[in-house]
């Protein structure tokens, strides 16, 4: 809220009521960015018992980002059912946590949908000491964490639940160490394709690892190619990059100017002639 | 605080031992292979056997794959290490399961330990 009646100030002396860009969001007050951040982050029980809150209210962080919604997959090993809401114990071997699903009364007696069960149902399906994959957002009240679940159903698969594991490894490893580069086995077992790109790059320098992340993939394919090519002290030209790479001179432009402007490769003879710019 | 169970491999059984360490419960994935009375054998992959110490009301059978839930124990007579069982949960046909893949999660459990274990 705080925010935004900073924003509100700053426009305010040539606004005069108009309506300003920034106040597109407003009516949303602070919760502004919690609806803009839908990311769904997989994470053990013991991460949610240790996020941090930087002060009342504000959302929660994992390994200093904010985490909107938590995915994570337990042991059920207690089932409470009240007229509004089942509250679930969850065990993940980690640690334990509570869960609510509330109860919506529309969707109780509707057959076709498979969550916002009854409690009843809740119970048939979901059994004592079996395991469940729970998906929702990290709550607290009093000192008290807990988890306001979207939903929770059974897990039958085993190879789920620990791939989850590896998951939830990977994306803390991203968080804390950066982008998967000579990550460690661990990390890179479940992080699939984004691995695949930076596999032939992997030995860059960490700072411009950073700045890489969030390239397009053709900046990637460029740099890596830029790095592995032999060439002499003047790089590549943009039309040889584009026939090795086989793709369309235009988007090597783009993506080279992507590359200039992070200072990651320099022009040599000409703007056309890349190299990188070792440091 | 609550109760933590570290996911293990049989060659890490000593590393839990209770006169060593501090919580000796842990978490152990494998098929049963033979059952006699108050014990059982199970088998974790390529990585070896343990031997159950099972409770009188265990529900085991042989075949299937079960993730058991126990404390590290001594065998009688001197022969090593076992698991006192807690707690088990049948996850069905052994053929369904990639063990590689839980043989990776203990290493990762055990390698980045701050999101997993106290």
């Amino acid at each position: 809220m705080d925010g935004n009646y900073n924003n509100y100030n700053s426009f305010g002396g040539g606004g005069g009521g108009g309506f300003m860009p920034g106040e597109a969001s407003s009516p949303a007050g602070g919760k502004t960015n919690d609806r803009d951040n839908k990311t769904l982050r997989p994470v053990t029980v013991k991460q949610v018992l240790d996020a941090s809150q930087p002060f009342p209210e504000a959302p929660f962080q994992i390994d200093g980002a904010d985490v909107a919604n938590v995915l994570f997959m337990g042991q059920v090993r207690n089932i409470s059912s009240q007229s509004t809401n089942v509250t679930y114990k969850i065990d993940d071997g980690t640690g334990e946590i509570e869960v609510k699903k509330w109860v919506d009364s529309n969707t109780a007696d509707n057959m076709d949908t498979d969550d916002g069960k009854a409690p009843g149902d809740g119970k048939t399906e979901l059994v004592l000491n079996g395991y469940a994959r729970v998906f929702g957002s990290i709550k607290s009240f009093g000192n008290k964490r807990y988890i306001g679940a979207h939903s929770v159903r059974p897990l039958s698969d085993i190879n789920e639940l620990h791939t989850h594991l590896l998951e939830a490894t990977a994306v803390h490893l991203f968080f804390t160490r950066g982008p998967p580069g000579a990550a460690p086995a661990g990390g890179n077992a479940a992080s699939g394709g984004a691995d695949a790109v930076m596999g032939g790059a992997d030995d860059y320098s960490s700072g411009q690892s950073k700045a890489l992340a969030s390239m397009s993939l053709v900046a990637k394919k460029i740099y890596s190619l830029l790095k592995t090519e032999p060439q002499d002290d003047t790089g590549l030209h943009m039309q040889v990059i584009a026939s090795k790479l086989n793709i369309p001179a235009t988007e090597v432009a783009r993506a080279g100017e992507e590359l200039l402007s992070a200072g990651v490769i320099f022009s040599t003879m000409d703007e056309q002639t890349w190299a990188i710019l070792e440091y | 605080m609550s109760l933590q169970t570290p996911r293990i491999l049989p060659s890490h059984l000593h590393a839990f031992h209770p006169s060593g360490a501090s919580s000796n419960t842990v978490r152990i994935l494998g098929t049963v292979t033979a059952l006699h009375g108050a014990t059982g054998t199970l088998t974790c992959g390529n990585n070896g056997d343990v031997t159950l110490i099972l409770k009188s009301d265990a529900r085991l059978q042989v075949g299937k794959l079960v993730e058991v839930v126990g404390k590290v124990a001594d065998l009688e007579g001197g022969q090593g290490y076992g698991i006192r069982v807690l707690g088990s949960t049948e996850w069905g046909d052994p053929a369904d399961c990639d063990y590689k893949i839980y043989e990776h999660v203990v290493n990762a459990t055990h390698k980045f330990k701050s999101i997993f274990y106290d």
